[in-house]
């Protein structure tokens, strides 16, 4: 065993490299994760805090020149270089036929490379027996694959089974991970045939992480479901890695769901070429070449922004008003700030709505803010947890083109608008070339 | 109909039925044994299946009458010289079923398995083996129903089954042991057919049934309980 590199220790873990160094990353980890929302500040703000000792930016898996070529000639995968680092997503993405399973798949032996090597936490895995090696790598495949002859809780406890574990241990740990995964206990008995799709393939993530691997490959995992399922099985994948931290290397040919899951996205070219390796910010915002560009999809510029934080806007509290102020009085102060609309707020600065600043002008001289006519104020952001995204599209919704702000109570921080919106994305993007000029000076 | 004839004849008639059943389920059986193996060498190497494939079939063909007649010489005039041939019979109606049974495990749970870290003994024992039985046991109740009936053949040669009372009863001109003998084989085959069909359900607990409708009401009424899920 001790040429392998994945190992299996004592107590049924499963281990990379040598022992003690970082096996402590392996251990369960259960935390409170925070799910975005539609437009929430994407995965990638989270902290890369890894669970135990591993080194931040510690490559786990490497692609060195690695060409996979059939006997008919064909070229799946070109001279690939790659380097996966641990407790991240890497998404592969591209059209199909572009080498991205195949890439998936030599990881774990299914194939084999006909040059080049794969290194996994340093060592070869050519130099291991297959299914000992797969034994440590979690696999999630389309269409979810489970052993239809088997009830759930059999599915889930397969490695654990197969690597020595007793019934009793491997049935506590498949009930652990129904949980996990957001399954039923009842579910255990039922047989796959009886779930639906959805649920088929939280049972195969389950089935994945059974043994605790530090790797986890998924080939086109969500790609069987309806779109709404996907979406919340995207959500799932981004909660459940926020707390286990595993390495993760995810194949789709579908680009927006790379954008979303990935901490990088590898984009690949048809032959079997990577056109660009990147974060999901950078790619958006700088992509290499024209085949990248069109292959993000034209309105690129706009999903950027769900990566830069709403926190960045500088708002303006010149157009919020308080229900008992005097009509006249605040049309007077909105004319003097050059507002058109004002937002009025209840005593606890919750919005009410908005109100035309030519409509206060010519109501009654005793009328407060609060008795006008008000606009429905559509939908806020939270200024705290929300990107860019999120604010502009709050803004084009909003009668007004302005849209509020708000804290984590819903209490009005202050209100956008295109200006204020424009000087942010701006600002970030100076930050950004910044960082990228930071970046390559420490390179070189 | 001399009903008087059945209970005076209840020993022969049992022992008959005995033998007949032995006839057909020995073959069905051997038969399943020489296929299972056979079988998963034809999926392992798909260059073999199509020469074995032609092969059993023209077994298939040759009357069983004649084959008989050509084992006598070696095997005499022993149950052995009826088990040979309903041997190769159920075979031929085995073994497309042992490969259509392995080539029905999807190609993700194939994949899945092997990912899995399952080699390939386990994974076909485990796996793949256990996926096939539907369709295996399909196979085993035609082949089954069909030894048991071809089984009465052997009666020409002296091999005793319920075939002797048809030509004892047509002999005699007898019609009431022609019918007993012919009600008794429809009900064996029947008899070990729904056996077969029993064991099916008890192996496979995990096969959709078609009769359970209300089964499926229940997953559509599932599905709609995950919306709010994806809501939240």
């Amino acid at each position: 065993m001790a040429t392998y590199p994945i190992r299996f220790l004592a107590n049924g873990c499963v281990s990379l490299g040598r022992p003690g160094r970082w096996a402590a990353t392996l251990t369960w980890q259960r935390g409170a994760g925070n799910v975005p929302g539609q437009y929430g500040l994407d995965s990638k703000s989270r902290p890369r805090i890894l669970a135990g000792g591993a080194p931040e930016g510690h490559v786990l898996i490497t692609f060195e020149g690695v060409t996979k070529r059939y006997p008919d000639g064909t070229v799946a995968v070109d001279h690939l270089d790659l380097e996966i680092p641990v407790g991240q997503t890497m998404v592969l993405v591209g059209p199909s036929g572009c080498g991205k399973t195949t890439s998936l798949r030599m990881i774990n032996r299914m194939i084999d490379p006909t040059s080049g090597r794969i290194l996994l936490d340093g060592q070869d895995i050519q130099q291991s027996d297959p299914p000992d090696l797969r034994r440590g790598i979690g696999y999630v495949i389309q269409q979810s694959g489970l052993f239809p002859h088997r009830t759930i809780e059999a599915n889930i406890a397969t490695v654990p089974l197969l690597i020595g574990w007793g019934k009793a241990r491997a049935r506590t740990r498949a009930r652990e991970l129904m949980e996990l995964v957001g399954l039923e206990p009842q579910m255990a008995s039922r047989y796959p045939y009886q779930l639906s799709g959805g649920q088929q393939q939280r049972v195969g993530v389950a089935r994945a992480l059974a043994a605790d691997p530090p790797v986890l490959l998924m080939d086109e995992p969500f790609s069987a479901v309806d779109p709404i399922v996907r979406a919340s099985l995207q959500d799932e994948l981004i909660k459940l890695q926020s707390e286990l931290h595993k390495t993760i290397v995810l194949v789709t040919h579908d680009v927006e769901e790379a954008i979303k899951v990935g901490d990088q996205v590898a984009i690949f070219r048809p032959g079997g070429k990577i056109a660009q390796v990147d974060t999901p910010e950078r790619l958006l915002g700088s992509p290499a070449d024209d085949y990248v560009e069109n292959f993000l999809g034209f309105d690129r510029g706009i999903r950027r922004l769900s990566f830069l934080a709403a926190s960045g806007l500088n708002l303006t509290d010149s157009a919020v008003v308080s229900a008992g102020t005097p009509a006249a009085q605040a049309a007077q102060a909105a004319r003097r700030a050059g507002e058109s609309w004002l937002l009025v707020v209840d005593a606890d600065r919750k919005p009410l709505g908005w109100a035309a600043v030519d409509e206060l002008e010519s109501s009654p001289v005793e009328a407060k803010a609060g008795g006008a006519q008000l606009m429905a104020y559509g939908h806020t952001f939270d200024v705290s947890s929300d990107s860019l995204r999120a604010a502009l599209d709050a803004t084009v919704l909003s009668p007004a083109g302005q849209a509020a702000g708000v804290d984590d109570l819903g209490r009005v921080v202050g209100v956008t608008s295109y200006d204020r919106l424009r000087t942010a994305i701006l600002a970030a993007d100076a930050r950004s070339a910044q960082a990228d000029v930071t970046e390559a000076a420490a390179e070189s | 109909m001399m009903w008087s004839w059945i209970p005076s004849n209840a020993g022969l008639i049992r022992q008959y039925t005995l033998d007949n059943a032995y006839l057909g389920i020995v073959p069905a059986l051997l038969g399943l044994v020489i296929s299972v193996p056979l079988g998963i060498a034809c999926v392992r190497w798909r260059w073999l299946y199509p020469p074995v494939l032609s092969a059993t079939s023209i077994l298939y063909a040759l009357p069983s009458l004649a084959l008989f007649i050509v084992l006598i010489p070696y095997t005499g005039l022993t149950d052995t010289t009826v088990i040979i041939p309903l041997t190769l019979f159920s075979l031929c109606i085995l073994l497309p079923n042992v490969v259509d049974g392995l080539r029905s495990v999807p190609g993700p749970v194939r994949q899945a398995a092997t990912a899995m870290g399952f080699g390939p003994l386990r994974r076909l024992v485990q796996v793949e083996l256990p996926i096939a039985v539907p369709l295996v046991i399909a196979g085993l109740r035609i082949a089954v129903v069909s030894s048991i009936s071809l089984a009465s053949v052997g009666q020409l040669m002296g091999i005793y089954s319920l075939g002797y009372f048809f030509i004892d009863g047509y002999q005699r001109d007898f019609p009431t042991e022609i019918v007993v003998g012919l009600v008794l084989i429809i009900a064996l085959a029947l008899v070990c057919d729904v056996l077969l069909v029993g064991a099916r359900r008890l192996l496979t607990p995990w096969q959709p049934r078609r009769a359970r409708r209300g089964n499926r009401r229940v997953l559509r009424g599932r599905a709609v309980l995950e919306v709010p899920e994806v809501a939240a």
